[in-house]
């Protein structure tokens, strides 16, 4: 009780300057906190963006389709998996899809088109597909009357070929099989715009796709949907071990290359959260110094007494530590609001901003213990770094001279 | 007779050319008996000082021994000087060095802290030395709303509050005026003789040279006259 006495006395010694540096390490705390939320935020959207748009939280493939999608690389029993997917806790839903590279037709021109095949009722629980109609209605997963399958088209292939709702699109590929697929289907409805991803995409129901590509009852994916995205490498691994024949990816693989960039950003970040530690450590250990310089004398007098070396170092420890634990207290009263205020409102941009190859245009932080307790972390272990050398200079100070002195 | 201290051929130089070579203690042999009111006298530069540092183990000596209670501290481990120090020396100095930051009650207080002494036993031995000293009801003030002559007092009463074997004090009352160093030198003289406890000073003052029971005259770091009275 009494060392905590002297160590708190001995900071408002010095008002100013304790008030000084106390601040400067509030402002890095809320600093760094700021900095570690709305980057860590952004990702989040960003990952939230794609895996609910189209990735899913986790896919499975058979074998390297992810890397080198093959048509012949199907997952053939797809209600085995489904009846193990079904089965797991963490899993909220998840769809099938089959891909294959076409050309499609119309009577006013021809274009290379993506044919994404979709479980019709499924998608629309799993993806974004159905939110991003722009004209037109969701198809129905059977046949019209006349036996024809219906297509939704992103924009471009709209534009491309001059076709509208209800027009006819005719699809050339190759079947699974190696024959040569062709079939007319019927557009339904319009995805997107000019510049979205989905422009060269041509989306069948699922049926219909396997069908035109002779892969009845077979699948290329599955894209799955957890109930916290979190668990994603977790459930991952475990879906593996239940299904070993085929390849499951969490999506930092199926992103793979958005996920490195994220990581090498963060990289940076860090860098840049040090730097702005360094600067604040060099203030801290610069008037910590100081005020050892100028209680030397009491030092010795301690040391006289019998104090040993490491406990005049573990006073010195102690006053910084409590002096950050002041700052940080102080931190969070600003910290949390601005934290708050950021991740529920957050900020529009004028221009959007790329994250990881992903455009946003509103940045909202995060909002989690993590966020607080990091730069918490890096706070307290600097003081600690940084009261050594001041404390070894106090701890060596020699008593003869402290009494001498006068 | 319990001999607390003993010197034996101690000598401290300082420098290391020959020609500039100051030697502040030079065969110096002392033996100090418990109970003794000892002052150390002699002119500035004499080596008194130099000479209680030594005895004090703040200082080490060129050549020669100390020995405190039988023990020899050159010896010792940092460490256990240390703890020596803190469990068998008390220091009074010129200047009081008090913590300024804290009162007069937890200036003494610390140094029992420091030797694990219990919380009940702390607050016990504070009040006891607080009056001893003479000073109780300001317990709570900080050394820089006392006197002079009552941080002296503290000092005292923190010195003594560690129960040590001895008490080194160095020109104790030379920032004092006179009417209080000779209170003072009372009170330590009081606790010498109510309590047994020994104490060596060095003093330039005649008034307080006149009250100790033995006189060590130093010049140019020898002992000139050892005289018990
Ligand atoms: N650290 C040091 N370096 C060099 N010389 C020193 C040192 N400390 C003391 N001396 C010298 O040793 C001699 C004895 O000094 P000391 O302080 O012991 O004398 P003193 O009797 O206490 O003097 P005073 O009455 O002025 O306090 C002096 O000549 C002094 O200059
Ligand atoms: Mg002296």
């Amino acid at each position: 009780m009494l060392l905590i006495k002297l160590a708190f006395r001995n900071i408002f010694r010095q008002r100013r300057r304790s008030l000084l540096t106390a601040l400067s390490l509030t402002g890095g705390y809320v600093l760094s906190v700021f900095s570690i939320s709305m980057q860590d935020g952004s990702y989040a959207n960003a990952i939230a963006f794609f895996t609910e748009d189209h990735s899913g939280h986790i896919q499975i493939h058979k074998d390297d389709y992810l890397d080198r999608a093959k048509i012949h690389k199907t997952i053939d029993n797809p209600n085995d998996v489904a009846a193990i997917l079904d089965k797991h806790p963490s899993i909220a839903t998840y769809t099938t899809r089959v891909f294959a590279p076409a050309l499609s037709y119309s009577d006013n021109g021809n274009t290379p088109v993506q044919v994404i095949g979709v479980d019709v009722l499924r998608e629309k629980q799993t993806s974004r597909l159905y939110q991003k109609i722009t004209g037109g209605n969701y198809f129905a997963d059977r046949p019209n009357d006349d036996g024809y399958f219906s297509a939704m088209i992103g924009a471009g292939v709209a534009n491309s070929l001059d076709v509208g709702l209800g027009d006819e699109l005719i699809l050339i590929s190759q079947g699974a099989d190696g024959s040569i697929a062709n079939d007319i289907f019927i557009i339904s409805a319009v995805i997107g715009e000019n510049n979205s991803p989905d422009k060269n995409t041509v989306f069948l129901p699922l049926s219909g796709a396997q069908s035109f590509l002779t892969m009845y009852g077979k699948v290329h994916q599955f894209s799955i949907l957890l109930t916290d995205i979190a668990d994603a490498r977790d459930v991952a691994s475990e879906l593996q071990t239940s299904i070993p024949g085929l390849s499951v990816a969490p999506w930092q693989i199926v992103e793979n290359s958005f996920y490195k960039t994220m990581q090498a950003d963060r990289e940076g970040n860090l860098v840049m959260l040090i730097i702005i530690g360094i600067i604040v450590f060099i203030g801290v250990l610069n008037t910590v110094l100081m005020s050892v310089l100028e209680r030397s004398r009491e030092f010795g007098v301690l040391k006289a007494m019998g104090s040993r070396p490491s406990k005049i170092v573990s006073m010195i420890t102690l006053e910084v530590t409590m002096l950050s634990a002041m700052s940080i207290v102080l931190g969070l009263a600003l910290a949390i609001p601005i934290t708050y205020w950021f991740s529920t409102a957050g900020i529009e941009l004028p221009e959007p901003v790329d994250v990881g190859g992903i455009k946003m245009s509103h940045m909202t932080g995060l909002l989690t213990p993590i966020v607080f307790i990091v730069p918490m972390i890096g706070i307290f272990f600097a003081a600690i770094v940084v009261s050594i050398f001041p404390g070894l200079r106090a701890a060596n100070v020699t008593p003869t001279a402290a009494m001498r002195s006068h | 007779m319990t001999i607390v201290i003993k010197t034996k051929n101690l000598c401290r130089y300082f420098g290391d050319n020959e020609e500039t070579m100051v030697k502040a203690a030079d065969q110096v042999n002392i033996e100090i008996e418990k109970g003794e009111f000892t002052a150390i006298i002699g002119p500035s530069g004499s080596g008194k000082t130099t000479v209680l540092h030594l005895m004090g183990g703040l200082d080490n000596p060129t050549s020669g021994e100390v020995e405190l209670s039988g023990k020899n501290i050159a010896k010792m481990s940092g460490g256990e000087l240390c703890d020596l120090r803190r469990d068998h020396i008390g220091f009074i100095f010129q200047s009081y060095n008090l913590i300024p930051v804290l009162s007069a009650e937890e200036n003494i207080e610390y140094i029992m802290l420091l030797q694990g002494v219990k919380a009940s036993e702390r607050k016990k031995r504070v009040k006891e030395m607080l009056e001893l000293v003479g000073l109780s009801g300001l317990e709570d003030r900080r050394p820089g709303k006392l006197s002079g002559g009552q941080q002296q007092r503290v000092a005292i009463a923190r010195a003594m509050a560690s129960r040590p074997d001895i008490i080194l004090a160095d020109e104790p009352t030379a920032n004092l005026d006179s009417k209080t160093g000779i209170a003072l030198l009372d009170v330590m003289k009081e606790l010498n003789e109510k309590h047994d406890m020994t104490f060596v000073f060095s003093t330039h003052d005649e008034k307080i040279m006149s009250r100790a029971s033995r006189l060590i005259h130093m010049r140019d770091g020898k002992v000139e006259l050892d005289e018990r009275k």
